[in-house]
């Protein structure tokens, strides 16, 4: 079965320096339910260093939601920011950190660059 | 206030009232009490034995607490008043008001004290036309409480009342039956607190820790005003103006749940007491000589929201600095593309200006290197997603055809980019400033890059592509007929050519052929575009020109503070302080409140300036102008580590003497004095 959260965490452990979250330290817990139970997922980032792990342990941010929500926001079916703001994903602790983490988010399918736009006669939806 | 309403606030919770203190929130009145851009509070009615009230006075005392005093009669003169109230309102972790109700009869009165209550929980998006609401509203009474709620799915906020003196409480507000002795008084203290997911209070649902008490923000409102440098000088209304500023500018700060405790100068009280970062930026510049601090919650902020990916809703591009971001239900459901939007073309080089001039006042060299990756991504995105046309410019054209913004330059209305004659432009757009701000980013970035990034050879590169774009500029946008640069060139690459005060933005970035400017100067000052009070957004004559029109002939005050800027940059001292003198002279009129925008009509016609009517007030980059002017009036510019002055103070203006100046050499003065008008 595909689990994109899991393919997620697992592709961000493997990038170990990620220059977007340079300005970054600090960790960032996700418990995410599903099927009555709750994965956990720990970040711990260090001026870009990433690491991922399962733990359960302290965070000085820790989100928490479902794993299909989570799954939408790592496929870039939804988006985490509005996610946060009708409370599918809540956040306690340093909300900067989450912020920091949308970097490394995937953008909505489908987008265009701007200069696609700028000379054709196109409707985009 | 001249439309009759009152506002109170602590950042982006804030009440607007009507004088009485009452709430009745209708499409055409947006009054209510709001939080993190939903509205809590939409009908809050006082009345005293089935009377409403009426105003005696409003104590407005701080930004954040007034007092109404208020009367359950029609006052008219020769009767006499048997019972008063007052009602001392205060905005802080919630919105919290003091009931008094006085008798002022020689025996006892029975009263029936009614207070009535609704909330529609609209979104800041819909309070014009608040219909059809997806979620489910419900009301209860629980422990002493009335407690309103709104739930759509996951998204749920909840106003919580309760008061002091116990009260019979339905669904629709709060009833007190109380005997008042002779000259007696009653007092109940009422608390209204926003709450959001599980009954929590609201920010600290969405950050974990909750709102600021009355008193640390006075504490912090006292130490705000006593930092700040202190301004004497010979002129009332520049004395009066600079403390009404100050002011303002304290309301105006604003903590977003991701900085960290610091502030940062939304855009304009109340309805955009929101993270804009053209405003933002705008304002930070104008402040950096009094206020530095606004400078690096901008910058940080800025970066931390800066964009990554492509998205079309949101106009988003990787290195793209953010317009505007929003907390309530139309961006959660992504009706509103406001997390953030990225609809401005001016923000991403304006960002890089403004980390170049805060380390020339600060030295904070550490900031800049902190920050260098997004600079970096911000330079980067001028040329590959700003130039769309490739053809070395900045444009615009929207993808969010739904409500994204038509225009994404500081002049953002529908109508403000047009040719000579009237006609609109077509797309995509290149305003002239949006290519002064790219090439100053570029001079800047070489020097960010040079000096602190070790990298001179990004230096020269920035250097030579800003040459190269001063060049094209100057062949492409200069309109040989007019003599002056061009507001834009449209989609097919022509001259959009009416004559706006987008010219003197040109100034301000250095863009201008040294042999042009004294041209640029004159048309500034020349009868079309000057009104006596200041620079008209666009020109006398034009096409679309309307003194009374939003960005197509009315003055704007920031816009004159740019200007008369870039006016000295260039030399033009005597013009500068022409600009600098009307438009502290127009402030006059306005109890050194400058508004967003006044009429363009000439001075000599009106004798003052027309205002013209916003939402907002006071703005932000408004409430920056007197600041900048100042700047500019004493020509203050860090060189190396020290503050130098050049002061050129206009004739009328006498004696400006500014102390306790802060920056990179700590603290310093600076003198500035009229000579004497020649005969």
């Amino acid at each position: 079965m595909s689990n994109p959260t899991a393919n997620f965490f697992d592709a961000l452990d493997r990038r170990g320096h990620e220059p977007l979250l340079e300005e970054a330290v600090g960790s960032i817990r996700f418990d995410l339910e599903h099927d009555h139970e709750v994965d956990h997922w720990l970040v711990v980032i260090r001026r870009g260093d990433v690491h991922v792990s399962r733990e359960e342990s302290e965070a000085d941010c820790v989100f928490t939601g479902s794993r299909a929500v989570f799954d939408r926001i790592v496929t870039g079916r939804s988006h985490v920011y509005a996610a946060w703001v009708r409370n599918e994903l809540r956040a306690e602790g340093d909300v900067r950190l989450g912020r920091f983490l949308q970097r490394v988010m995937p953008g909505p399918p489908g987008a265009h660059h701007p200069r696609e736009f700028a000379r054709r006669e196109i409707r985009p939806a | 206030m001249s439309d009759g309403l009152v506002r109170l606030l602590d950042g982006n919770t804030f009440v607007v009232s009507e004088e009485t203190g009452d709430i009745d929130a209708s499409p055409a009145i947006p009054t209510g009490f709001f939080s993190f851009d939903t509205r809590f509070l939409s009908k809050w009615i006082l009345s005293i034995n089935g009377e409403r009230v009426n105003a005696l006075t409003v104590e407005e005392v701080e930004y954040f607490e007034s007092r109404f005093f208020v009367v359950p009669t029609v006052l008219t003169p020769l009767v006499d008043i048997s019972v008063s109230a007052i009602r001392e309102r205060s905005i802080g972790e919630s919105f919290n008001e003091r009931l008094t109700v006085i008798n002022h009869e020689p025996g006892p009165v029975d009263l029936r004290i009614r207070i009535d209550i609704e909330s529609d929980f609209a979104d800041l998006f819909e309070i014009k036309d608040v219909r059809n609401k997806k979620g489910r509203h419900y009301a209860r009474i629980e422990d002493g409480c009335l407690r309103l709620g709104y739930r759509r799915e996951t998204f749920h906020r909840e106003t919580l009342v309760s008061s002091t003196e116990p009260a019979h409480i339905d669904e629709r507000g709060l009833t007190y039956d109380v005997r008042l002795e002779p000259h007696g008084e009653w007092v109940t203290d009422i608390r209204v607190r926003p709450l959001g997911v599980n009954g929590r209070d609201l920010r600290e649902n969405l950050q974990g820790s909750p709102g600021r008490a009355r008193r640390q923000i006075r504490q912090d409102l006292d130490r705000w005003l006593a930092e700040a440098p202190r301004l004497t000088c010979d002129s009332p209304t520049l004395a009066m103006t600079y403390r009404r500023s100050l002011a303002d500018l304290a309301a105006l700060r604003f903590m977003p749940l991701t900085g960290g405790g610091h502030a940062l100068p939304a855009a304009g009280l109340p309805w955009f007491m929101a993270i804009f970062g053209r405003d933002s930026i705008f304002t930070s510049l104008q402040a950096l000589p009094f206020a530095p601090d606004l400078a690096v919650t901008t910058l940080r902020l800025l970066a931390l929201l800066q964009g990554v990916v492509l998205d079309n809703f949101r106009e988003e591009e990787p290195g793209k600095m953010p317009h505007e971001l929003r907390y309530g239900e139309t961006i959660g459901f992504e009706e509103q593309p406001h997390s953030p939007y990225f609809g401005s073309a001016d923000s991403t080089p304006l960002y890089v200006i403004l980390l170049d001039e805060y380390e020339r006042w600060t030295g904070d060299a550490a900031t800049v290197r902190m920050l260098e990756r997004s600079a970096r991504a911000a330079l980067h995105w001028i040329d590959e997603y700003g130039d769309i046309m490739g053809d070395g410019y900045v444009w615009y054209r929207r993808r969010n055809e739904k409500n994204g913004l038509e225009n994404q330059c500081w002049k953002d209305s529908w109508d403000s980019i047009s040719f000579r004659d009237g006609r609109l432009a077509g797309l995509p757009r290149a305003t002239c400033e949006l290519q002064g701000y790219a090439y100053d980013a570029k001079i800047r970035g070489a020097r960010l890059a040079r000096e602190f990034w070790n990298d001179p050879a990004y230096a020269d590169r920035l250097e030579r592509e800003a040459a190269e774009l001063k060049q094209r500029f100057n062949r492409d946008f200069w309109v040989e007929d007019g003599e002056y640069y061009a507001l834009a060139l449209d989609g097919d690459g022509r001259q959009v050519d009416a004559l706006s005060s987008n010219i003197g933005h040109l100034l301000w970035s250095g863009i201008v052929e040294e042999s042009r400017a004294a041209k640029i100067a004159e048309h500034l000052l020349g009868d079309r575009l000057f009104s006596g009070w200041g620079v008209r957004t666009l020109a006398e004559g034009q096409g679309r020109y309307n003194p009374i029109g939003y960005h197509v002939g009315t003055v704007w005050p920031f816009d004159n503070a740019f200007i008369a800027w870039g006016l000295r940059r260039y030399g033009f001292t005597h013009e500068a302080g022409r600009i600098a003198e009307g438009i502290i002279d127009a402030a006059e009129f306005f109890d050194g409140r400058l508004p967003e925008a006044f009429g363009g009509y000439d001075r000599t016609l009106t004798r003052y300036p027309v205002l013209y009517p916003t939402a907002c007030s006071p703005q932000a980059w408004s409430t920056g102008t007197p600041l900048l002017l100042l700047r500019t009036m004493l020509g203050m510019e860090p060189r190396g580590d020290h503050l130098v002055t050049r002061p050129a103070v206009p004739t009328g203006m006498g004696r400006i003497e500014l102390l306790n100046i802060p920056g990179r050499w700590g603290r310093a003065g600076a003198l500035g004095r009229a000579r004497p008008e020649r005969r």
